[in-house]
């Protein structure tokens, strides 16, 4: 029996082909992963493979688990009895993917029942819950809890408990860890591992992210504008890529540079450069919540200082905070010898900017690019026939002016948007998670943009980012948050590879995306 | 959180009443002169008149006297029906309440499964009729669709009564189905658009296509889809009440009720200040106790809200 | 994500066949409004002599009313007061709802909490109701019963233009601005507003609607529209005693009614498809 066979899938949308015809094999026990970056046609793939297609597009081709076709391209009428019980899908994002109104039990028991056809008898379904709850790792007591009442690995936990509850034989990963934190990636990838392991079973793991695939996928394909570009077993792959695509996509991934041991920002010499910004004491609370216990930081001019942290560990607030978008409720912030007092009014644009993570909405969608550059250049009395001169330091073309943000790509949206934060000259960027919403490729390219512009405006930045591989590659030093403190700080490169505390040491492992450190995870 | 809730809506209701008692009170219309009539009036009876009313003291001590009255449970007197005015509405209260429960059975029973169906099959020719008749039954006014239910029904139809409340029970059941139909149409178009709309965006989120991943029949995951857009429904729901207090004069004045409604349209043009204040505070009660209903319905529908209070679940 | 926009070939595509005839029907009704009245100039001409005509009697194309008045010119001539209110209706409260939502969704703090509770007591009685009690009051009259609509349509207005405001000012590009130091009328009337207008132009064609049909119910009851004025809405009332005689004199003024408002309601809802889809490509 080989498992999952794939001949000859293709789909098509309003908009024509868009993943041209291709065969795979997935032998039982073993991971296939298909790679791409966002538009490449591979949720479209899985989502074939289970008769989900959003409406207007369509599957053709052939495919069959351990010998049994499945009604690719059908109606949803066959693809009753396949999915659950032949064919599951687990999707990207957990905080969405269990109903919100009702019990993780109910929610895994739906799966059994379902391909049961009938109801199950209290006790039977609670002990059958139990035993699907320990597979992934879950405390019986799970079944009673709202998904809001878990953390976001442990509803993925329980997502994958519901999605092989009726036992199929092929479970298609749709970017399973992106919407978690890094602690949380690697252990719920081992998870599936060990789980896949026990039951022989063959997955698809869609992914978009090289680094998270190594060692625990077998063969890769790597799709590009829907085409196969590149197949073979994960470790030749990653080695040694023959296609441009994947050798680029290598080249760009933080992870695998990180792994190289390259990517590490050029060392520049800071010593004796005075501080340019310095936050002390710095308290911050929501409510009953406190989310800055008494944070320090400084930006001394021209240096690149890295806060890496995972969600809610504070690095955000922190940012907000020294830009005045916050009001810090203790501490004192100073720039350049001055204290600032808290909030905006204090501050003028000249001091510091703000890049923001979502390309789509850090830009005013009724405005045009010109418009928007020079409302920001005014600001600092610059004339508006400064904004080709800004698009070119962003590296875009004069022509861009004239389009709105609606007709950019992600990664030229961003860029107008550093261009407008660099227009004031103010003597600080701020990156928030700037480059977290890119894909890797247009990641790497945004990267060496900021670098570059330090290097030629001699501007200081502070970075914020959950990805220490991302941080790595720019910063010269960095801070780790955790909880609304600062755990550990120094040197980028000395912190990265002699980690002195727990948890960036747990942090440094899921940067490189390897098995995570026994006991050190939270949930 | 319940004590603010209930506390902010007695504001309400105090600024409410001070702001139509002194509408009332300076408005033009001599009350005594309602009062009288054309019957001729002497000095002595036009004073026993004020003075019986209290129209010779401040401004501020009537409503003081008004105020001190409805703390201790009286509401006053209907100078223009000389009773009560619990027993003037007392008399009239139950019609209009039935009438309204009617019409909302009506449109709630019509209305949800229609919006569920036609968001299932978005696009089909169930779902082009409920959007014909949901787009019909906002633009058409309640009085004119009244005004048609009666020419129908006395005209070529004449199974229903079109006029007057009937004598009691099943009698005045029966002359209830026609306000009722009537004001079920308006209601009902809002709640089609609304359970739509809030089906058509559940039936898109992320557990309904896992939910179909796992196999579950397409009756389950409707359910499911359901009970998610069970809090903007209910919401809709609530507000749809409000609406149907509103539309209650005109289906009275239509069908000739002796109900609420014209009690109060006849009462403003009277003057009769005790019944339009008991009146206006009554319907303000009613839609505050609605939506307190509506926020109550949440907590049993949404467990996040429910942590999110601290109530055990 | 690199896809490019649609380019605007779509807004050239026609609306859809039932939008264009409610097109047509709000142009001809528009026409009524305004040449009604020359069209008509003796609709009021009374004959009290001649008893109700019904439709096609004497040449009366719709028969005539209690007073001998012509329906058909009634109805023609009655376009004007039965739509002109509403319009301002729904433009007023727009005006008001834009700029008290607007300043209470952006500002927060003691300004909202002060609106949010005027329209928390101007939502405590039902539009309507209120409308009689205050209307009744003050004696009705044509204007009175329109800047009280439009007080009363307010609230929904501002909550509305409220919750769009503050889910724009939310977004990083309003934050932005503010790195610029970008004063707050600015931020307001340059960045937020435009990004709002779908919705608030969406509403007030529904408004436009709403409004019709509360104005006639007002007219209905006695309150707005002086008695014997040609205007839709009060036909119905003044014509309700002979409903057996001349159902014209009834149901033409109702069915006219009905029509507008749902063409009104068919374009605002196409209207406010459009917008949104504008507003996903964007």
């Amino acid at each position: 029996m080989i498992g999952v066979e794939i001949t000859g899938l293709t789909v098509t949308g309003p908009a024509g082909t868009m993943v041209q015809p291709f065969d795979a094999e997935i032998p039982l026990g073993t991971t296939l992963a298909l790679i791409g970056e966002s538009g490449s046609g591979k949720t479209l793939s899985a989502k074939s493979l289970i008769g989900l297609l959003p409406r207007g597009f369509k599957a053709e081709g052939a495919a069959t688990v351990a010998d049994t076709p499945l009604p690719v391209g059908r109606d949803d009428a066959s693809w009753r009895g396949v999915r659950g019980r032949q064919v599951a899908l687990l999707l990207q994002d957990p905080f969405t993917s269990l109903s919100p109104v009702h019990r993780c039990g109910d929610q895994i028991a739906w799966t059994m029942e379902a391909a049961r056809g009938h109801r199950m008898l209290r006790r039977e379904r609670r002990e059958a819950v139990a035993a699907r709850l320990a597979e992934v790792k879950l405390p019986e007591h799970v079944a009673e809890a709202h998904p809001h009442q878990l953390s976001g690995g442990m509803r993925q936990r329980v997502a994958i408990a519901a999605a092989l509850a009726a036992d199929p034989q092929l479970l298609i990963a749709d970017e399973p860890t992106t919407a978690l934190d890094a602690s949380n990636q690697a252990e719920i990838l081992d998870l599936l591992r060990a789980i896949q392991a026990e039951r022989r079973l063959s997955v698809m793991l869609i992914s978009h992210d090289l680094g998270l695939v190594r060692g625990r996928t077998d063969t890769v394909l790597v799709m590009q504008s829907g085409v196969i570009v590149e197949r073979g077993e994960t470790s030749r792959v990653l080695s040694d890529p023959q296609h441009p695509y994947t050798r680029a996509l290598i080249d760009a991934d933080p992870v695998v540079a990180a792994r190289r041991g390259s990517g590490e920002a050029a060392a520049v010499d800071l010593d004796g450069r005075p501080t340019l910004t310095s936050a002390q004491g710095i308290v911050k609370t929501f409510g009953h919540r406190t989310v800055l216990h008494e944070v320090d930081l400084s930006v001394r001019e021209g240096e690149i200082v890295g806060v890496v942290g995972e969600s809610g560990s504070g690095k955000t607030t922190l940012a907000r905070c020294i830009a005045g978008l916050e009001k810090e409720d203790g501490g004192t912030i100073d720039f350049a010898g001055e204290t600032l007092a808290p909030g905006r009014a204090s501050r003028t644009p000249d001091q510091m900017q703000i890049v923001f993570q979502d390309p789509y909405s850090s830009l005013n969608p009724m405005m045009s690019i010109r418009a928007i550059l020079a409302e920001a250049l005014a600001v600092a009395g610059r004339g508006a026939d400064e904004v080709p001169a800004m698009l070119e330091l962003v590296g875009l073309p004069a022509e861009i002016a004239s389009r709105r943000p609606a007709e950019l790509s992600g990664g030229q949206r961003q860029r107008i948007a550093i261009a407008r934060a660099l227009a004031p000259r103010p003597r600080l960027l701020i990156c928030d998670e700037s480059v977290s919403a890119l894909d890797v490729s247009v990641q790497a390219q945004i990267l060496e943009l900021l670098s570059g512009l330090r290097e030629q405006l001699g501007i200081a930045l502070l970075f914020i980012s959950h990805d220490l591989a991302v941080v790595r590659m720019i910063a010269d030093t960095v801070v780790v948050m955790r909880d609304g403190r600062v755990v550990e700080q120094g040197d980028c490169a000395q912190v990265l590879t002699e980690p002195a505390h727990d948890y960036t040491r747990l942090l440094v492992a899921a940067s490189t995306r390897e098995n995570a450190p026994a006991g050190a995870g939270k949930d | 959180m319940l004590a603010a809730r209930v506390l902010g809506t007695l504001a309400v209701l105090l600024v409410l009443s001070i702001v139509i008692f002194a509408m009332m009170y300076m408005a033009p219309g001599d009350l005594v002169k309602n009062l009288l009539g054309n019957r001729a009036s002497n000095p002595d009876t036009i004073a026993a008149i004020r003075a019986q009313y209290h129209l010779d003291e401040p401004v501020v001590t009537q409503y003081l006297l008004w105020l001190k009255g409805l703390l201790t449970g009286d509401l006053g007197e209907s100078i223009r029906l000389q009773v009560p005015v619990t027993e003037a509405i007392g008399a009239r209260v139950g019609i209009t309440a039935a009438m309204c429960a009617i019409a909302f059975a009506m449109s709630v029973v019509v209305a949800v499964p229609l919006g569920v169906i036609s968001a299932v099959r978005a696009g089909g020719w169930t779902d082009r009729i409920g959007n014909a008749l949901s787009v019909l039954g906002l633009s058409a006014p309640t009085f004119a669709v009244g005004l048609l239910l009666l020419y129908v029904f006395a005209y070529y139809l004449p199974i229903l009564p079109v006029y007057g409340g009937g004598d009691g029970g099943l009698d005045t059941l029966r002359h209830l189905i026609l306000p009722g139909i009537t004001l079920a149409l308006g209601l009902g178009a809002i709640l089609v658009k609304l359970t739509r709309t809030a089906m058509l965006r559940e039936l898109e989120a992320d557990y309904v296509t896992f939910a179909r991943a796992r196999g579950l029949s397409e009756r389950t995951v409707r359910n499911l889809a359901l009970r998610g857009a069970a809090i903007p429904v209910v919401t809709g729901a609530s507000l749809v009440l409000t609406f149907l207090v509103g539309g209650t004069v005109l289906a009275e004045t239509t069908f000739s009720l002796p109900g609420l409604g014209t009690l109060l349209e006849d009462s403003v043009l009277f003057k009769d200040i005790a019944v339009v204040q008991a009146l206006t505070l009554l319907v303000a009660v009613v839609i505050a106790v609605i939506a307190l209903l509506a926020d109550l319905a949440y907590l049993l529908l949404d467990p996040r809200l429910r942590d999110r209070i601290g109530v055990d679940s | 994500m690199t896809a490019v926009a649609p380019t605007r070939a779509r807004s050239r595509r026609l609306p859809p066949a039932s939008v264009l005839v409610s097109l047509a029907v709000l142009a001809l009704a528009l026409l009524a409004v305004v040449l009604g009245r020359f069209l008509f100039p003796d609709a009021m001409h009374q004959d009290i002599l001649s008893s109700t005509l019904a439709p096609g009697e004497d040449g009366h194309l719709l028969g005539t009313d209690e007073l001998g008045r012509d329906v058909l010119a009634m109805s023609v001539a009655g376009a004007a007061s039965a739509l002109v209110g509403p319009i301002i209706i729904a433009v007023g409260s727009m005006v008001l709802g834009v700029i008290l939502g607007t300043l209470a969704g952006y500002e927060r703090g003691w300004l909202d909490s002060v609106i949010g509770r005027w329209t928390d007591l101007l939502l405590a009685l039902p539009v309507l109701l209120a409308a009689i009690v205050v209307g009744g009051v003050l004696g009705g009259g044509y204007w009175v019963t329109v800047g009280l609509l439009i007080l009363l349509f307010s609230p929904s207005d501002i909550r509305i233009v409220r919750a769009g405001v503050m889910e724009q000012s939310a977004r990083p590009y309003i934050e932005a601005a503010q790195m610029l130091s970008l004063s707050r009328w600015r931020v307001m009337f340059r960045h937020i507003l435009p990004n709002v207008a779908s919705l608030v132009i969406t509403n007030m064609m529904l408004n436009v609607a709403f409004a019709l049909v509360a104005f006639s119910s007002l007219s209905f009851l006695g309150v707005g529209v002086a008695a014997g004025t040609a205007d839709w809405g009060r036909q119905l009332t003044d014509n309700r005693a002979i409903m057996f005689d001349n159902p014209a004199a009834v149901f033409v003024p109702a069915a006219l009614i009905v029509v507008v408002a749902v063409a009104v309601n068919l374009v605002g809802d196409w209207i406010g498809q459009r917008l949104s889809q504008v507003g996903e490509e964007a």
